[in-house]
């Protein structure tokens, strides 16, 4: 009678806790490749975005501050008429500064769904990128390669109380040195809103990383935004205060 | 000849009869030309409103911006352009604009705004905002100080609610409001327009301020000299922010534009908005108002343009909501008039009839001496003949001075009502069209049915038996 309980049992705890060792893995994966672009503490860049629409296009550049999961200021570097703009992410909320009319404005939760700075990344993109880890499920659906890398294909689904907009989102990470290669935005009806693509993987400051990367909305014909990376540096000391309304007026 | 002498004798033989005939007809055609007038004096009131003096009769657009009207969807100009439109025959005014929507905000309150970017020379020849600039303003303030002031007299300090809250680019319009005599009352008006005076201005031609509608600068509480912040997105998705000092307070009849409107330089436009060379649309106006110049001419300046991405439409095209309006409320307008008619048709029918039956005998009499039916059906035909002239002319006669004043002074509506009308998006007013070809359309209507009448008792007079005529 043991025996055959034991023959029950084993399968199934066994079964159990590759399942849970698996969804760690998966966690542990998608933690990993996020702080690789962010730096474990803090990291400062400097960016060029492309935005391209069926009739135009139009290039700006931006500096990035940011420090532990939750602060973050941007500086809007070019097109001359823009430069100076700045946007600071506290926690959960944003603000705005704009030198011509020295005002700060902050952001109110309906415009967190607009394209920040006309491009098709939203301030909801901005300002939730985190949440990556700690709002979703985690598990690994299966393996594909993309650009001569294998990589794990990993599905997040939205934890049920979690303040997240999307429905599901998959992404492509890199067996070997966790790159984020390709991510899918799906909406609550598990339709894809966005495809974000790397590429130009090379090393800079020390690590392995995608110089660029492509947004490509699904509804919109001809239509993405493309930034690439001038310069990144990871770990950098950076004081609490530098994240704060005063400092978005004075920070260059 | 003869017969006209009898249908005629037979009228003034019994007057009253023929009076209540003519009077019905007479009604018919004074009621049908007033509504007829209200409701077309009122649209020609919508089209002056926003159509002559805002948006033009034509607009040059690109081909997308009906559909998106964006900053995306505009298109470049340049003078060979504008001598290009402006050589076509009939043509008044080439006036280019930029449109765009961005925030408006004094820093504690933010709104919604229409910026349009304007000539200020050109733009005078079109919407002449200049015209609209407020120089009274009736605040809580003025009210007060008119209240406790000796040269006002009771009389009118009792009326000065009418005109609270209001702002008037002259006096003319407070005397009117206030039921005053321009001339009779100059003293009172100068003293209430001295208490009230708001300063203000029109753009000059390198200006860098704003102008602001009365409602919207109402709500920012901005006045002449404040600094307005302007937030949006510009050509190609790019920040527009700037600040601009307000010149002038305009007060515009449409109050849905009145609460979102801001003009200001094309070329401070174009510079906020990254916009160079650019606008969103040419507004053009005609010498000759009619449909068919208007689309004869937007046939001509179609053929003439070489760019292809650009259109020129007409006005119940970029603005289809008021076209349907008006539309829509010429046909519920036609359906009412129709059923008037109808029942005025069955009163004249009425009277007709018992004519008739009362004049059996004598018809039966004429008949038995020998006198041919068709005669008597002929003399009966001149008889309402007869009738419908008096009542449809002197119907017209009735209604014309009533439409003449109608028209020079029309109708203000005021308080609920007024109100009413405003929430719509209407001016409270109710004007009558000027006397046209409509005044001929009704009468021409109003005789038909005359004249249709008739059939029914020339049916009787032919059927007729004299011996039973003779016994009625």
């Amino acid at each position: 009678m043991k025996s055959i309980f034991l023959i029950i049992l084993i399968p199934i705890t066994g079964f159990l806790f590759t399942v849970s060792l698996q969804a760690q893995n998966a966690t542990e994966i998608v933690k990993r490749a996020d702080d690789k672009m962010r730096g474990e503490k803090s990291s400062y860049s400097e960016w060029k975005m492309k935005i391209v629409r069926p009739t135009w296009e139009r290039t700006l550049s931006f500096k990035n501050w940011t420090k532990g999961t939750d602060k973050s200021l941007v500086l809007v570097t070019a097109p001359a008429k823009e430069k100076g703009q700045t946007f600071l992410k506290l926690d959960r909320e944003m603000w705005s500064w704009n030198p011509t009319i020295s005002r700060t404005i902050k952001l109110p939760p309906s415009m967190l769904s607009q394209g920040w700075m006309g491009s098709d990344f939203t301030n909801d993109d901005l300002l939730n990128q985190r949440s990556i880890v700690v709002d979703y499920t985690h598990e690994i659906i299966g393996d594909e390669t993309l650009e001569n890398r294998k990589c794990y294909i990993i599905e997040l689904i939205p934890k049920p109380d979690a303040p997240v907009v999307w429905g599901k989102i998959v992404f492509w990470i890199t067996k070997q040195d966790d790159l984020l290669m390709k991510s899918e935005y799906y909406d609550e009806d598990e339709y894809l809103v966005k495809t974000e693509l790397a590429h130009n993987i090379k090393n800079m400051s020390g690590r392995l990383i995608p110089a660029q990367f492509e947004l490509i909305p699904a509804e919109e014909d001809n239509q993405k935004t493309i930034v690439e990376i001038g310069n990144i540096q990871f770990n950098i000391p950076i004081e609490d205060s530098f994240f704060s309304i005063q400092n978005m007026k004075r920070v260059r | 000849m003869k017969l006209i002498k009898i249908a005629r004798r037979n009228l003034w033989r019994n007057k009253r009869r023929t009076a209540i005939t003519s009077a019905s007809i007479l009604f018919a055609v004074f009621f049908a030309l007033i509504m007829r007038s209200f409701q077309l004096g009122f649209y020609d009131h919508m089209i002056k409103n926003a159509i002559e003096s805002f948006s033009g009769f034509l607009q040059v657009q690109h081909i997308d911006y009906q559909d998106d009207p964006s900053l995306e969807a505009s298109f470049p100009v340049n003078d060979s352009l504008f001598q290009l439109l402006e050589s076509v025959d009939g043509i008044k005014t080439v006036v280019p604009r930029v449109e765009s929507f961005v925030l408006a905000s004094t820093g504690n309150q933010t709104k919604g705004a229409l910026i349009i970017g304007i000539d200020p020379v050109k733009e005078t020849e079109l919407s002449d905002p200049a015209n609209l600039i407020v120089h009274y303003r009736i605040t809580k303030d003025v009210l007060e100080q008119l209240n406790n002031e000796d040269r006002v007299p009771q009389s009118i300090k009792e009326k000065l609610d009418l005109i609270a809250k209001k702002s008037y680019t002259n006096t003319g319009t407070i005397a009117m409001d206030l039921d005053l005599d321009e001339k009779k009352d100059k003293e009172i008006l100068d003293v209430i327009g001295e208490i009230s005076y708001f300063p203000g201005r029109y753009l000059t031609k390198d200006d860098d301020g704003v102008l602001v509608s009365d409602r919207l600068s109402r709500y920012l509480n901005l006045t002449i000299g404040d600094t307005l912040i302007l937030f949006g997105q510009g050509y190609h998705g790019a920040t527009a922010a700037d600040l601009y000092p307000v010149r002038g307070i305009i007060t515009i009849a449409n109050p849905e534009l009145d609460n979102k409107l801001i003009y200001m330089n094309l070329a401070s436009a174009q510079y906020f908005l990254g916009f160079e060379n650019r606008v969103t649309t040419l507004a053009i106006n005609l010498y000759d108002n009619s449909e068919k110049n208007m689309l004869a001419t937007q046939n001509k300046l179609n053929a003439l343009l070489t760019n292809k991405t650009i259109v020129v439409k007409n006005w119940e095209e970029f603005n289809e909501v008021l076209a349907q309006q008006i539309e829509g409320d010429s046909q519920s307008g036609q359906a009412f008039m129709a059923l008037l008619y109808f029942i005025i048709f069955f009163g004249i029918i009425g009277t007709v009839l018992m004519m008739i039956h009362e004049r059996k005998r004598e018809f039966g009499v004429l008949v038995s001496i020998g006198m041919r039916k068709t005669r008597l059906a002929t003399i009966l035909i001149l008889e309402m003949i007869f009738m419908g002239i008096i009542g449809v002319v002197s119907g017209t006669a009735l209604s014309l001075p009533i439409l003449w004043v109608l028209h020079n002074n029309p109708i203000r509506l005021t308080g609920d009502m007024a109100q009413v009308m405003e929430d719509l998006g209407f001016e409270a007013v109710m004007p009558l069209a000027w006397i046209d070809m409509y005044v001929f359309w009704q009468g021409l209507i109003v005789a038909l049915m005359v004249v249709l009448s008739c059939l029914f008792p020339l049916r009787k007079v032919f059927n007729m038996k004299a011996i039973d005529a003779l016994r009625a």
